[in-house]
């Protein structure tokens, strides 16, 4: 099983190599090009110069070499774009997007495992009916379009909480004012927050009520009941705990998928993290900067994977 | 062919009834946008920023060019990204699915590598990085998306061949001499052509979804305005929501995208229910 991560990470590294490599057009065409006019281009020896540069006049292997050599002393390149170092960016950005990611997905599972648990005790009433097709009209909302929403509703019209960033630009902060610091990140990250946890919401309380069915179908259950136990003691000391492990494999494998609805969240709320650096990587045809991005979104996405993989285990060891 | 039809709509509850006519009528938006738009979608024809009225029936955007006329001519491009991507990726994974249980060993194993990595990978941001590098033209979109989608039908594809696999009907075929093709298209293919017709509304669906954010990203194609463009523009227009414009240049693609997207989850579901009814 660890092979066929190792696997996919050296796939996900060659395709990362291979891609601008295998983009038609050649970098060292034009020096600039004006609108139909004038194009100015490299003289010869400055396109052998640039070439030997950026070792283009070598062998695909040996740029492959180099770039596994690059990428093992933890050098990702230069940004185009913003002229420092891509590491550097990311080291900025990536703990805003954890932090969201973090948050949102741990309150979106505890608000849907409880409303999964609440559904299975009004099991056949008009309540848990109700409940059910809300989730699944709210899971199918794709996220950019509640965020705008929310953006909208609560940001603009109500001004309950500010339209975009991830903290106030003004303001100096140090460790005497940590408080106020923590208020003005809570504040800012609400909305975001918000968001992704309706996005994934609908998943939680689908998988939390089937689990809780299929727990409550089991024989030990009925022996409960018989023994006389209260509904309440019945559904959260018993069987919650036998349906967790499917729920906390979900949890981990959310915290992988959340991060490609979280580059559409950050766009909307402009919110500081690596999907909205992504998205200025593209607005800006920084290729080095995006294959950073990309790279470091495809690892996160993999050790998750992992842990739900090796928390299954653990959990559920008849699970092959 | 026509009764098995007739069987499913009967058994399709008023929800899937509902929601396959709304499909069908934004296709017909779309084929019949001639009669149907009166105003160009690619030439102002109105002031600009103009509220709904008799003449634009949606209002016009920032340029003047009518909004029901670009809808309707919109609902083509993801129309046509979401049929393109669902046979490409649908087919053609259903197609590696059957190779792939019927053979068994390497080549299963292969495929199967395969399909874990594609299915790993986030996926999001690998359309958004192929979409930056690749271009966004309307081909390159059904490839790009089509690239994640065909790993769950050939998972599906491939595990009910392997159960078909050790049927009697099928050991005695082979042992008649059947060959790989004509079991194909005498037992294999009506025993998944249900799955197969599920998971191409499920990657439709899919597809509409992910064309849409990627346009709203700005990875879309510029020429063929499809519904993500036009809410990523009316969503870049400085100071939109202080304004009284969205209230039909930003509600308008959001209600279509959004009724589009429960449709066919309603229509995939409904599919899903009474296939699995005739089991």
């Amino acid at each position: 099983m660890i092979r066929r991560y190792v696997i996919t990470f050296v796939f996900i590294v060659t395709v990362n190599f291979l891609i601008p490599r295998l983009m038609p057009g050649d970098p060292f065409l034009y020096l600039s090009v004006e609108d139909g006019q004038v194009n100015t281009s490299f003289s010869e020896e400055q396109t052998a110069y640039y070439r030997s540069y950026y070792g283009l006049d070598q062998s695909l292997l040996n740029q492959y070499i180099r770039y596994i050599n690059n990428l093992m002393q933890g050098d990702l390149g230069t940004s185009i774009y913003h002229n420092v170092s891509v590491v550097s960016l990311l080291a900025a950005r990536f703990p805003w997007t954890l932090a969201l990611v973090l948050v949102s997905m741990t309150l979106s599972c505890l608000l849907g495992v409880l409303l999964g648990s609440l559904s299975v005790w009004f099991r056949n009433r008009r309540s848990d009916e109700i409940l059910y097709t809300t989730m699944i009209i709210l899971s199918e909302i794709p996220p950019y379009l509640a965020g705008a929403f929310l953006l909208y509703f609560m940001a603009a019209k109500w001004q309950w909480f500010p339209l975009s960033g991830g903290i106030s630009p003004f303001n100096e902060f140090s460790l005497s004012n940590a408080g106020a610091y923590l208020k003005e990140l809570l504040w800012y990250g609400a909305l975001p927050v918000t968001t992704l946890v309706l996005t994934r919401l609908g998943g939680f309380y689908l998988i939390t009520r089937n689990s809780l069915v299929m727990v409550f179908d089991k024989e030990y259950m009925k022996t409960a009941k018989g023994k006389g136990l209260t509904t309440a003691r019945r559904l959260f000391r018993h069987a919650l705990r036998n349906a967790l492990p499917p729920i906390l494999t979900r949890y981990f494998m959310s915290l992988g998928m959340v991060f490609g609805s979280a580059v559409l969240v950050e766009n909307v709320f402009r919110y500081p993290g690596i999907g909205r650096l992504m998205q200025e990587a593209v607005m800006t045809r920084d290729y080095v900067l995006l294959q950073g991005v990309f790279l470091l979104m495809a690892v996160s996405v993999l050790l998750m994977n992992l842990l739900a993989d090796l928390l299954s285990k653990k959990l559920d060891p008849r699970v092959s | 062919m026509a009764a098995k039809i007739k069987t499913i709509w009967h058994r399709f509850t008023l929800g899937g009834k509902v929601s396959l006519a709304i499909i069908i009528g934004i296709a017909a938006m779309w084929m019949l946008s001639p009669m149907v738009a009166r105003h160009s979608h690619r030439i102002p024809s109105g002031p600009v920023l103009e509220a709904p009225s008799a003449v634009h029936w949606l209002g016009t955007d920032d340029l003047g060019i009518d909004l029901w006329a670009q809808l309707c001519h919109g609902a083509g491009a993801s129309l046509q990204i979401g049929i393109g991507t669902a046979l490409l990726a649908g087919v053609g994974g259903s197609l590696l699915g059957v190779l792939a249980g019927y053979h068994g060993g390497k080549l299963d194993q292969l495929i199967m590598g395969i399909c874990d990595m594609m299915m790993v990978v986030p996926q999001l941001p690998s359309m958004i990085v192929l979409g930056a590098f690749f271009g966004a033209g309307r081909s390159n979109m059904i490839m790009i998306i089509a690239i994640f989608a065909w790993a769950a039908p050939a998972r599906i594809v491939r595990s009910k061949i392997r159960s078909m696999k050790h049927d009697k009907y099928i050991v005695a075929a082979s042992s008649y001499g059947a060959g790989f093709f004509h079991l194909l298209k005498t037992h294999f293919l009506p025993g998944i052509l249900p799955l197969v017709v599920v998971n191409l509304m499920r990657i439709f669906s899919h597809a509409i979804v992910a064309e849409a954010g990627l346009a709203f990203i700005g990875l879309g194609d510029p020429i063929a305005k499809s519904w993500g463009m036009i809410l990523n523009r009316s969503l870049n227009f400085p100071g939109i929501y202080f304004t009284a414009y969205w209230k039909w240049w930003v509600v308008a693609p959001v209600a279509f995208l959004i009724s589009l997207m429960l449709a066919l989850a309603m229509v995939g579901r409904d599919l899903e229910r009474v296939v699995n009814r005739k089991r």
